[in-house]
């Protein structure tokens, strides 16, 4: 260990000074601080190690640069606050989003939480989870699947079927339509077998949930002597027992937002390169109730590249109106009209 | 600066010389001005190189990227250019980061957790500072109007977060070279 302890003022003094000018280097020294420097540091020999020790320490820190980038866009100043679990933000609904845009002045704007953070506690053990990201695989047929955190597949593709074994968690599948190759997803002997549609299958420890969002998938029990096989199509649900013997899985409608909720883990990734933000604003539109609209044609041809939840349009909104230069303006319960300010 | 061992050197090949293309490229898009922009690649690397010495690197995407923002922001300042107006930083911070499978900073989460917890033990104002700035890459300038404070207290709260941050380390015992 090569850095005494600094328990004296003066020492003290000097390291704030020496973090100071680190901070001030970094963003290049005026030709005024040039000279000041120059002089601080010939003043005292302490002053040119304390600076290499506080340098040290500003690039070691970048080492965690990105560290967040991939799961949340957003630059969120609380990312590390204490005693929070995950860093990534759950959509808290729109109402927050009517009042920020309302009063729209930009920048101020940013605070993801507001008076959020508790006192700070004595001493806490801090508390820090890297969230592991949803993540998403394209298979080898073009079938896309969302893993929820935590899942796990395992893929075995053959020339007659495709088979797809849920060994944990839970997980979406977007199905490449073939008829002549089903598509079979099994979790703990039940099978879900589908030719081209999307469906969410959870593996639970009793218990295997099923849930269609568009086509229809038939659902086997494991090993049933019977065979029985429960179709469901859209919009419907089945939990299937995994006991033995457990009576035959009925099939379930869902509401909208019994449906909503159920796959609400699985906001997808938007991911653009040099898109028009008329291209981006579509997409959002086509999975939010709220509607973008761009108040100035031009907005249109905007090209930027990001990564976005898609269920994000509030992060969306405010970055747009604090890095783009645009205004946010609601109109009526779902149009939220982005112009540029003028 | 080059790899220092076989293992750098591999680790450079597979996970930083393969961004390289897409960093040109939105270098050139971003500051037309700066010409081929090989003197600040350079500089990128070598101070990516560095801090792989020292330990894992969260997001060497994420890192490269910030990083070459910075020195171009930093020389056209220095050239009396003021930012370009238009696209603002964010198609940086934004970078999709396609890379397959568990990203390093999960799979050596606990070698980041000293550098976690140093910003974690700031007070507020210093841990949302250095925050911005170090895992997010931004400019003094933007950490002011994203906090909506001034750039001098961005500066000197950085500082103050930042001895602080030194002043953890070494009571864990981890100063420049100490072995990991």
């Amino acid at each position: 260990m090569n850095t005494p302890p600094s328990n004296t003022p003066e020492a003290d003094a000097i390291e704030r000074e020496a973090a100071s000018w680190v901070l001030r280097l970094d963003r290049r020294l005026t030709a005024a601080e040039q000279d000041e420097y120059s002089q601080w540091l010939a003043a005292d020999p302490r002053h040119r190690e304390a600076v290499a020790l506080q340098r040290w320490g500003w690039e070691e820190l970048d080492r965690l640069t990105g560290l967040q980038t991939t799961v949340n866009a957003l630059p969120d100043p609380d990312l590390l606050a204490p005693r929070r679990f995950s860093p990534v933000r759950k959509f808290t609904g729109y109402l927050p989003l009517v009042l920020a845009a309302s009063t729209a002045v930009g920048l101020f704007l940013w605070w993801p939480h507001p008076a959020a953070n508790p006192a700070p506690e004595p001493a806490a053990v801090p508390s820090y989870a890297l969230a592991a990201p949803i993540e998403q695989r394209t298979l080898e047929d073009g079938s896309t699947v969302e893993l929820n955190r935590g899942a796990a597949i395992e893929t075995r593709f053959t020339a007659g079927e495709r088979r797809v074994s849920l060994l944990r968690g839970e997980a979406n599948f977007t199905v490449a339509k073939n008829p002549a190759r089903p598509f079979i997803v099994s979790a703990s002997g039940v099978e879900v077998k589908a030719v081209g549609t999307v469906f969410n299958v959870r593996l639970g420890r009793t218990a295997v949930e099923v849930l269609v969002a568009e086509g229809k998938v038939q659902v086997q029990q494991p090993a049933a002597a019977t065979a029985v096989v429960t179709p469901l199509t859209m919009g419907q649900h089945a939990v299937v027992s995994l006991a033995p013997f457990a009576p035959a899985p009925q099939a379930a409608k869902l509401s909208a937002a019994e449906l909503e909720q159920k796959t609400a883990w699985q906001p997808r990734l938007l991911d653009f390169t040099a898109a028009s933000l008329g291209e981006i604003v579509g997409e959002f539109n086509r999975r939010n109730p709220v509607h973008l609209i761009l108040g100035d044609a031009d907005l249109a041809t905007l090209r930027l590249s990001a990564t976005f939840h898609s269920d994000n349009v509030e992060g969306f909104v405010r970055l747009m109106e604090s890095d783009f230069g645009m205004r946010a303006e609601w109109r009526g319960e779902t149009e939220i009209v982005l112009r540029k300010v003028r | 600066m080059s790899p220092q061992n076989p293992e750098q050197a591999r680790w450079f090949v597979d996970e930083v010389l393969p961004h390289e293309p897409k960093l040109r490229a939105w270098l050139h898009a971003r500051f037309p001005s700066i010409g081929d922009g090989d003197d600040l690649l350079q500089e990128a690397y070598s101070r990516l190189l560095r801090a792989h010495g020292s330990g894992p690197i969260a997001n060497p995407k994420a890192f490269l990227f910030v990083t070459v923002r910075n020195l171009a922001l930093n020389h056209l300042r220095h050239l009396g250019y003021e930012r370009p107006a238009g696209l603002a930083e964010v198609d940086c911070l934004t970078v999709p980061d396609e890379a397959p499978g568990v990203p390093e900073a999960l799979a050596h989460k606990e070698d980041f957790q000293h550098l976690i917890q140093a910003i974690q033990s700031l007070p507020e104002r210093c841990r949302q500072i250095v925050t911005l700035r170090k895992i997010y890459g931004l400019s003094q300038k933007e950490v002011a109007a994203r906090l909506g404070i001034s750039e001098h207290t961005v500066e000197a709260q950085g500082g103050i977060g930042l001895r602080k941050c030194v002043e953890y380390f070494r009571l864990q015992g981890y100063g420049p070279g100490s072995p990991r």
